[in-house]
């Protein structure tokens, strides 16, 4: 090949190395981007050949039917519940693994191991947990508590229950993310703090904290972006019942789209709960910013 | 002195606790697997069960089309890594070191795509694949995980602390771009590399929801949808079940066991970035 | 035969409001050994690597034994390149790093082995040849680097900044070490560095960049005596020439005034300095050119002048002795004494300056006047 400039053979070379990915996202990606906007202002559905175009009409049914209204309840009860004690809880197991203890890449591995595991067999070992028979009320049994319920079946503990299932699960990972954040702490801060008289805690508060604050963002960004979409764990422990006390939206947008086949429907809740997303994190931008100084 | 033993005491007891409630459940799954006995609710368990048999990992093979599951399983998987770690190299080389008009706008139309939620994508993918007829068939299972722009924005990031003087060497050298992106280049990040490489693979092997939309017959399952699928009719069955899950969750075991620092690796990178 | 002719040459960057390079014209002769220098973001880097063919040429030309280079790729140039951070391929041992030029360009094996075996001689980094980059000193991997230049026997060589990650004991050494391969290969040199010292001792020629602009392009004893403005002054040479801003007056023939100082200039500068009557002038002269008047008597001096030692720089062989003029201490200013001489600080005594070494610059635009 020749070239008479630099500049075309660039060009050149950058074409031919983006044509197939860009092609792929364009399928896969972009596409779909925009055509979920405009499949949800269809009445689409896969069964029925006419699809008549009903503007707002899939939204304006959405916010009047019940279960939808649970399912948005449902995912921000368990957004709320989930990212501040996972956030909080991933610091702490990264600040315990920041200290020198003989074995610690043995502790960071089983911390880890959760987080690497398929969510199916996650799922499926904590059904076993929660059962009637199972081993959460065998050890509350053990203390002293009477709990002889099924934990997944009930309507008031089924969402937490698979609230502390996520937390579990994650907040391995996200210890990750801290003790990355924290090992690139400089140790002369720490000092300096010292010889100006901070104690532990103060360390702690005016040190760790803030420095990390970068980190901590991407945790609660990344944590609440999974948290909205939760379907998985929904879809293998609970179906959304017991009477959709744990429907998320994510799991209503796979009802509706692929039990029923209501397309149209079922993009319009997709695209709601994508812009609760936005909103969300955008409040976080504004409000919780990932910079310290 | 005797204040700083206490500490270190104290420390250790939850440290230990700590570590029983991350691994404790795999250890329980992990014993009820060898289990012979179908009641797995004896109390106080035991986790060397005195009837440890490996009839139940047998059932698995023999009773469950986990055969057939688990070739898909990696049929998916496998393809789908290699093109991520492929393609992303070769993306991420283009934006970090070449110049070309749209460039910026076509690397910030990726990155605004990071930005939207899966869920959302659901419906018009699966359109689409139904208009290709790809639904229920490997093509369907394959081709949307095939490039990631996450992977993507990595090795960019990754490419881009390459000094520039290593390929303006090269180019004096007399390499072409392409030479520059597969001699010199691609043997030095293979750490990034790898990282890719396993994420996707992890990714690939453990994902769920796509599967359950795009396959419904059972054998077009993969593993973890196979499971599933399970999870209703063998609650009698518990061991079986959790041999199951102990199958499932070997490989991704293996490869975070061995290649634990790249893990490490690729989510501090990814942190970074936020 | 390698000469390198720089015509009207203009570097803009995308998005710049200032040219990195702005009119340079310089003409470089074969076998020469020439050295850009300029503090730093004057654009020496920038014009080299346009000689490299590593940064587009905004407009202007570029031509190497009188072709055309300026749409040519790097490779096709026919130079080599020694970075300042080695840019060594960290996954290939030192034989393949030397040996990569020549097997892109097909060189038969058994001939690449001889080549680059010959090189490792010439530098004496045989031994060294089956290592990894990351297993080498700084000093080895710039030999190696500058091996990796040398197997390809290009018409030029370009050094950016070669020694300046090194310390300065191996520096010094590595500076005669490339002026030794610049008489062995016998071809033409172009080098980047930021210290004049280098420059100095390096260059058959320098030129001397200031934001772009070529300030002088000269050889390095012209640079030192007779610069062509105020910047190159106080540029090359360490410490740096003393620099008086004041006024020509006529007053007992022609006058220079200062805050400073007041003096009668002699004779022989009077008819360049006249036509600066009532205008700012500065006035300049070298630590070297000053003496103590008690222990110089030979040299054609200066008339007496009254100072207080500020302070005290001893190196060793010499001292900097830094001070003030007595009557008005404002500012302050150096001389090199030697150390067989002892000053203390508060010291006061008499100096006078070479005549033959007196400088003069317009104060306006900074040319030398004299």
């Amino acid at each position: 090949m020749k070239f008479s400039s630099s500049k075309k053979e660039q060009r050149f070379w950058a074409y031919l190395f983006l044509g197939f990915p860009l092609l792929l996202m364009s399928v896969f990606v972009f596409f779909p981007i925009a055509f979920a906007f405009v499949v949800s202002f269809y009445d689409w559905n896969l069964l029925i050949p006419d699809k008549p175009f009903v503007g707002l009409g899939n939204y304006f049914e959405l916010f009047k039917d019940e279960v939808f209204v649970k399912a948005v309840k449902n995912t921000i009860v368990y957004t709320m519940g989930v990212v501040p004690v996972q956030t909080m809880l991933s610091l702490f197991l990264a600040f315990i693994m920041n200290q020198k203890i003989v074995g610690i890449a043995f502790f960071r591995t089983a911390f880890y191991i959760p987080a690497v595991t398929s969510s199916v067999v996650t799922s499926i070992i904590f059904v076993w947990i929660y059962s009637k028979p199972g081993l959460l009320n065998y050890i509350l049994d053990t203390v002293g508590i009477d709990s002889n319920i099924d934990w997944l079946t009930n309507p008031s503990t089924v969402l937490p229950a698979i609230m502390v299932l996520n937390i579990w699960t994650t907040s391995g990972y996200f210890m990750v993310s801290f003790l990355a954040g924290l090992q690139s702490i400089p140790t002369t801060l720490y000092e300096a703090a010292k010889i100006d008289g901070a104690n532990q805690w103060r360390l702690f508060k005016d040190i760790t904290v803030p420095m990390v604050r970068p980190v901590t963002y991407f945790v609660v960004v990344m944590s609440l972006i999974g948290c909205f979409q939760v379907f998985d764990q929904i879809f293998i422990m609970s179906s959304g019942g017991p009477d959709n006390s744990s429907t998320t939206m994510s799991y209503y947008v796979y009802q509706n789209s692929f039990k029923y086949f209501r397309f149209g429907l079922g993009a319009a809740s997709a695209v709601i709960l994508a812009l609760l997303i936005f909103t969300v994190t955008a409040i976080q931008k504004k409000y919780l910013p990932p910079d310290y100084y | 002195m005797k204040q700083i033993k206490l500490q270190k005491i104290l420390f250790l007891i939850v440290l230990g606790i700590m570590t029983m409630i991350y691994i404790g459940p795999f250890l329980f799954s992990l014993s009820i697997s060898f289990s012979g006995d179908k009641n797995v609710f004896e109390w106080p368990i035991s986790f060397l069960p005195d009837d440890a048999t490996f009839a139940n990992y047998r059932n698995v093979w023999n009773e469950l089309p986990f055969g057939k599951w688990l070739f898909n399983s990696v049929l998916v998987t496998t393809i789908q890594t290699i093109s991520n770690v492929f393609f992303a190299a070769l993306a991420g080389f283009t934006f970090a070191r070449l110049e070309f008009p749209g460039k910026n706008i076509i690397f910030t139309i990726l990155l605004s795509s990071l930005m939207i939620p899966g869920i959302v994508l659901l419906v018009p993918k699966f359109i689409v694949l139904n208009e290709l007829s790809l639904i229920n068939s490997y093509g369907g299972l394959i081709l949307p995980g095939l490039v990631s722009v996450t992977n993507i924005f990595l090795m960019r990031q990754f490419f881009s602390t390459i000094p520039k003087d290593l390929e303006q060497a090269a180019l004096i050298d007399g390499c072409s771009y392409f030479r520059i992106f597969w001699e010199i280049f691609l043997p030095i990040s293979k750490p990034a590399l790898a990282a890719v490489a396993i994420y996707t693979f992890q990714g690939s092997w453990n994902e769920f929801l796509w599967p359950v939309i795009v396959t419904y017959t059972e054998d077009m399952y993969t593993l973890p949808l196979g499971m599933a699928s399970l999870r209703h009719e063998l609650l009698t069955d518990w061991p079986l079940l959790m041999a199951g899950t102990i199958l499932i969750s070997l490989p991704t075991l293996a490869i975070f066991i061995i290649f634990q620092r790249y893990f490490v690796q690729g989510v501090s990178s990814s942190g970074l970035k936020g | 035969m390698a000469t390198i002719e720089i015509k009207n040459l203009k570097k803009v960057y995308p998005g710049a409001k200032e040219a990195t390079i702005e009119n340079a014209n310089i003409t470089i002769e074969d076998k020469e050994f020439v050295v850009l220098v300029g503090p730093s973001g004057c654009g020496k880097s920038t014009l080299l690597r346009m000689i490299a063919g590593l940064e587009e040429i905004t407009d202007g030309e570029i031509a190497i034994d009188n072709v055309r280079m300026n749409e040519l790729s790097p490779k096709d140039r026919d130079i080599a390149m020694v970075f300042q951070n080695y840019a060594l391929y960290p996954h290939m041992s030192v034989f393949d790093n030397m040996a990569y030029s020549l097997k892109l360009r097909k060189v038969p094996k058994a001939e690449i082995k001889e080549i680059v075996e010959n090189a490792a001689k010439i530098l004496d980094i045989t031994h060294l040849l089956d290592r990894k980059p990351k297993d080498m000193s700084g000093g080895q991997r710039q030999r190696v680097a500058i091996g990796r230049s040398i197997v390809r026997n290009p018409k030029i060589f370009l050094f950016d900044e070669p020694l300046s990650n090194l310390d300065a004991n191996l520096r010094v050494h590595m500076r005669s070490e490339i002026k030794k391969l610049h008489k062995q290969l016998n071809a033409t040199m172009v080098y980047v560095t930021h210290d004049q010292i280098e420059a100095m001792t390096m260059g058959d020629r320098i030129v001397v960049l200031k934001d772009g602009d070529v300030m002088q392009f000269d050889t390095p004893m012209n640079l030192f005596n007779n610069p062509t403005n105020k910047f190159v002054a106080g540029f090359i040479g360490s410490p740096s020439m003393n620099f008086i801003e004041g006024k020509i007056i006529e007053e007992n023939g022609i006058t220079f005034i200062s805050k400073d100082l007041k003096f009668e200039v002699p004779e022989d500068l009077k008819p360049c300095l006249k036509e600066f009557i009532g205008k700012d002038v500065t006035f300049g002269f070298r630590p070297e050119y000053i003496y103590d008047k008690k222990y110089e008597k030979i040299k054609r001096l200066s008339r007496d002048m009254e100072i207080t030692v500020d302070s005290i720089e001893p190196i060793g062989s010499e001292s900097y002795i830094y001070f003030r003029f007595n009557g008005n201490p404002e500012h302050k200013f150096c001389f090199r004494s030697d150390s067989q001489q002892q000053y203390s600080v508060g010291d006061t005594f008499s100096i006078g300056v070479d005549i033959n070494r007196l400088r003069f610059f317009d104060t306006t635009t900074e040319e030398r006047i004299f």
